[in-house]
């Protein structure tokens, strides 16, 4: 078990000319079995800061120490017309070294993935056919059955209806009740509160802290320049 | 890969092959020469019948030639479909087809014999698909894919200018008809050694496609996706774009240029063994031969003139096409 360890890192996206678009520096340890939200207004950095997590940018200066790391996109965002059981045993795809096909203990690590979260009955089913919130849960069992300790989800909660919302959230849940580190970028208010702690991503700061602290209505008028009347971890409804 | 499994996984691709094999000899059955298929066996092993040598002699290295060229074809299309998840990507999306084309034309201008030709026409696609795959290297766009297909039509255009060059210097008369008939495609000119030796980077091509199988497939998904998935997506990417590459070169050094099979074979294919690289690419190559050899006896049935397999397989290839899409349009 290995935590993420965050050093002055400054995710970003460089022009040529060396201003672009830089995040503030973050400097965080975060353990396995958490979910951290991320939270802040479009535009501020949330998916530069998650591929800059999972490896897929280079960060700007810094230094990111990650167990190995898996990177998803808001749900619809990926196309396959494979079914969702072959879409889901190819998380395994990176243990084979020669072989060219997929083994039956491919395909039955991805049926026991997809029958924990309650969608063995879609396994056969072509994955383009299915709704976006049916394709999230593919992917999440897809992240059950890869051995990425770190889990980085691009808005999951997005496009859902609530009934997926919450499949998804539960979903979620189990990636970290594993041991692995989830950190997942979201508009979804209530999904923050739920969270283990709340990144809040402003336009050139950021703050780590308690779900309660980070979603105050005082902060959320900083972060967002909206008022809301209550916060979701005082039982009170967001507006 | 547990054998049971693995054999069923195979079973389509295996089938079509038979299917293939099956027609090829019902095509040496028929015709001028024709021997019964357990004649031309004992010819294969050097112990038939003088008439079966003949024809083995006489038909083998064009029956060859087409099985070879068809399968190719299909396979690198499968190939770049699967990576291009485009259902329009084809063999000569790198500019592979233009590239060979060129180099044979340059060849022919110079008065080069045949194994000189193929020899140039090999190297010039392989030329240009390095070049297209250089330039997509040098640009830094997110996701590789957009990179490729542009500096594929780009050194597809190039070659493309280069042989329009090359048609307006040849000598009008023995020349340009020689250059032209070769642009059109046949499965006659290759001698029974030039099939077999095409038939290495074909092999090497195919096996390589087929060794990737399932990371073709999480290619499919995306740079992102197959970095997400551990797979160095770049690395693999180039190699199977270089074994698809390597496939068409020799394709079109042995026939010339014969398209649509590349387009059709892997859509053909799809309808009955899904979207699988494991699958697909298999099936295609079978359909591909199959497809080869069907063009190549129409070429003959009309009259006794020839008529080049690349107009033919534009010919039927495009409205078989047209049907197919209707066909899993309509299934889906």
């Amino acid at each position: 078990m290995s935590d993420l360890l965050l050093e002055g890192l400054v995710a970003g996206r460089p022009d040529r000319r060396g201003k672009g678009f830089r995040l503030p520096p973050l400097d965080q340890t975060i353990s396995p079995g958490e979910i951290v939200a991320l939270i802040g207004p479009n535009g501020a950095g949330k998916t530069t800061l998650l591929k800059t997590l999972a490896g897929l940018l280079v960060p700007l200066s810094g230094s990111v120490a990650r167990p190995r790391a898996a990177y998803l996109p808001p749900p619809g965002a990926v196309g396959a017309g494979f079914s969702a059981l072959h879409v889901t045993a190819l998380g395994r795809a990176h243990l084979h070294r020669w072989s060219s096909g997929l083994t039956p203990a491919d395909l039955g690590a991805a049926r026991a993935a997809l029958d924990r979260l309650d969608v063995g009955d879609l396994a056969d089913r072509p994955f383009d056919r299915l709704s976006s919130g049916q394709q999230q849960l593919i992917l999440i069992a897809r992240l059950l059955v890869q051995d990425a300790r770190l889990c980085l989800l691009d808005e999951p909660l997005a496009l859902l209806d609530p009934a997926h919302a919450q499949a998804v959230e539960a979903a979620i849940r189990s990636l970290a009740d594993e041991g692995r580190i989830v950190i997942a970028s979201t508009h979804h208010l209530p999904f923050a509160a739920r969270a283990d702690r709340v990144l809040a991503l402003g336009p050139d700061w950021a703050e780590m802290s308690t779900p309660c602290n980070a979603l105050a209505p005082d902060r959320i008028r900083a972060l967002f320049g909206v008022e809301v009347d209550g916060c979701p971890c005082c039982g009170q409804a967001l507006s | 890969m547990g054998l049971v499994s693995g054999l069923k996984a195979a079973l389509p691709g295996v089938g079509l092959a038979l299917v293939a094999l099956a027609a090829a000899m019902f095509v040496m059955s028929t015709g001028p020469l024709a021997s019964p298929p357990a004649a031309l066996f004992a010819a294969l092993f050097g112990r038939g019948s003088p008439d079966a040598e003949l024809a083995l002699a006489l038909r083998g290295p064009r029956l060859l030639t087409a099985l070879t060229c068809g399968a190719a074809l299909a396979g690198a299309g499968a190939g770049f479909q699967i990576l291009f998840r485009n259902p329009l990507a084809a063999p000569d999306l790198l500019g592979v087809s233009s590239g060979a084309g060129l180099g044979a034309a340059v060849a022919l201008l110079a008065g080069a014999g045949a194994a000189l030709v193929q020899g140039a026409a090999f190297a010039g696609g392989l030329v240009v698909g390095g070049l297209a795959l250089g330039c997509a290297a040098l640009t830094r766009s997110g996701d590789g894919r957009l990179a490729l297909i542009l500096c594929g039509v780009v050194a597809g255009a190039l070659a493309s200018a280069g042989l329009g060059l090359v048609v307006i210097v040849a000598e009008p008369y023995s020349q340009l008809p020689a250059i032209t008939y070769w642009l059109l495609g046949s499965f006659t000119r290759a001698t029974l050694a030039e099939a077999l030796f095409a038939l290495t980077p074909v092999v090497l091509g195919a096996a390589t496609l087929l060794w990737l199988g399932f990371r073709l497939d999480v290619l499919s998904l995306g740079d992102e996706q197959a970095r997400s998935l551990g797979l160095p997506a770049r690395r693999l990417r180039l190699v199977a774009l270089a074994a698809a590459a390597l496939m068409t070169s020799a394709a079109v050094a042995l026939a010339g240029v014969v398209g649509w099979i590349g387009l059709l074979a892997p859509h053909a294919a799809r309808l009955i063994v899904g979207e699988r690289a494991g699958q697909l690419i298999p099936a295609s190559m079978a359909i591909g031969a199959l497809f080869a050899l069907v063009i190549d006896r129409l070429a003959t049935a009309f009259g006794p003139a020839e008529i080049p397999v690349g107009l033919l397989s534009a010919a039927i290839g495009a409205p078989a096409f047209l049907l197919l899409f209707v066909l899993s349009s309509r299934r889906s």
